[in-house]
């Protein structure tokens, strides 16, 4: 079942462009990464899918409704975020006590679990919580929430290694344990990569592909090898990608084809990240290129 | 076991060849049950569709079999099957990584056949 469905959809804000022409689909119960550079429309995105948002043309539909001010929506997705803001007249723990009222589905073991293991302190504001603390708090109940629809921008923002890593593994155990569809953005790709099932990439508001994770790992390989010789190799090719290593040696990466087995040339794979960093880059060279 | 993620291998053909091991070492036996997509996917802490990829290679390569609804299960001459692919494919694979190697070294036909008997030698 197609849970989001998205054509042409565009998002313009008064002088700025954020989403220029967005298309894709996401099928039920995997789970995706959003992955792009800085400013390319992740978290536009987001808010128009939680409905936070309106669109400004194209059509959208989440749960086959249009999100924005959308009943069906609000209360089967969620959006978690740094901006999540909760009353302060509220404790942590008053917030999660008057959580199930908001979702039906709600885990108050999960929740309360968590809460414990992670050590944070019922009695604290929100607003009071520091950065990485407030991350924290906010997967805590965007999971325990098990919305059909969940949706996490940057999440580990703020959190330290340890904390990351034990999120990452508490969404898979719950995913597990209750498959649901989860959209989750992050600029770090290489460390949530094994979570996901496909990868949407986004580029100055534009979808570049959505693909599973394998198909993206495909896609390039990189040649290193004496400078000549690689650059005879990769001559007509599409070039995603160049480093001088020394001064006889080069790194390219290109397209992955059937690359002839040269004596010399290293074929190196090239990870989804790097795969995701070349495709949305403007320019061939690297930040040494700057100091040249 | 850890993955390695860097790898050229694809996260599902580690999880393949993770399941021949187990089958080469006896630990999952002929007719015996493996673990599911979820098992998989909790043990090396990677996405469920990732493992059930890694699990259906096996199921075309006629190592593993399906039963509906009960799950995956080793077929009963899976580890013959393993070896046999091992020999043909591994062990070719390395003879001749160690062919270029004895011609880049320099090494002649007869002294590689040497060295091979003399090593023969030291493992009986």
């Amino acid at each position: 079942m197609t849970i989001i469905d998205c054509q042409n959809l565009k998002k313009r804000y008064k002088r700025l462009n954020a989403l220029e022409d967005i298309t894709f689909q996401l099928e039920e119960k995997k789970i995706t990464g959003l992955i792009g550079r800085n400013g390319a429309g992740k978290t536009t995105l987001l808010k128009i899918l939680a409905g936070f948002i309106r669109k400004s043309s194209g059509d959208i539909q989440v749960f086959s409704n249009n999100p924005f001010n959308n009943l069906r929506v609000s209360a089967n997705s969620i959006l978690v975020d740094d901006q999540m803001s909760f009353p302060d007249s509220l404790t942590l723990a008053d917030i999660l006590e008057v959580a199930p009222d908001f979702y039906k589905r709600w885990d108050t073991e999960l929740a309360n679990n968590l809460f414990k293991y992670f050590r944070l302190n019922p009695k604290q504001l929100h607003s009071r919580l520091s950065k990485g603390n407030r991350a924290t708090f906010n997967m805590i109940f965007g999971l325990a929430t098990r919305c059909e629809l969940t949706m996490f921008d940057e999440p580990t923002n703020g959190m330290d290694e340890a904390v990351r890593s034990d999120f990452y593994r508490a969404l898979l155990k719950d995913y597990i344990a209750h498959p649901r569809s989860i959209l989750i953005s992050s600029h770090h790709l290489a460390e949530m990569e094994h979570l996901l099932e496909d990868i949407l990439l986004i580029h100055k508001g534009k979808v570049i592909f959505h693909q599973s994770l394998e198909e993206i790992k495909d896609y390039a390989v990189a040649l290193q090898g004496p400078t000549d010789v690689v650059e005879k190799m990769t001559v007509g090719k599409e070039i995603l990608h160049t480093k001088q290593m020394d001064s006889q040696r080069k790194y390219v990466v290109i397209r992955t084809e059937d690359v002839p087995a040269i004596e010399g040339v290293k074929i190196h794979p090239v990870t989804a990240s790097d795969v995701c960093m070349y495709v949305t880059s403007d320019r061939k060279g690297g930040i040494d290129d700057v100091f040249k | 076991m850890d993955l390695n993620t860097d790898s050229t291998k694809p996260i599902y053909m580690q999880i393949a060849e993770w399941i021949e091991n187990e089958i080469i070492a006896d630990r999952f036996l002929s007719d015996e049950k493996v673990y599911s997509q979820y098992q998989l996917a909790e043990l090396f802490n990677i996405n469920p569709a990732t493992a059930a990829k890694g699990l259906t290679i096996l199921v075309e390569e006629q190592i593993l079999y399906k039963k509906r609804g009960l799950g995956m299960f080793v077929a009963p001459e899976a580890k013959n099957m393993i070896l046999e692919k091992r020999r043909n494919e591994t062990l070719t694979r390395m003879a001749r990584e160690l062919v270029h190697e004895a011609r880049r070294l320099s090494v002649t036909e007869e002294e590689l056949i040497q060295l091979i008997k003399k090593c023969e030698e030291e493992q009986k």
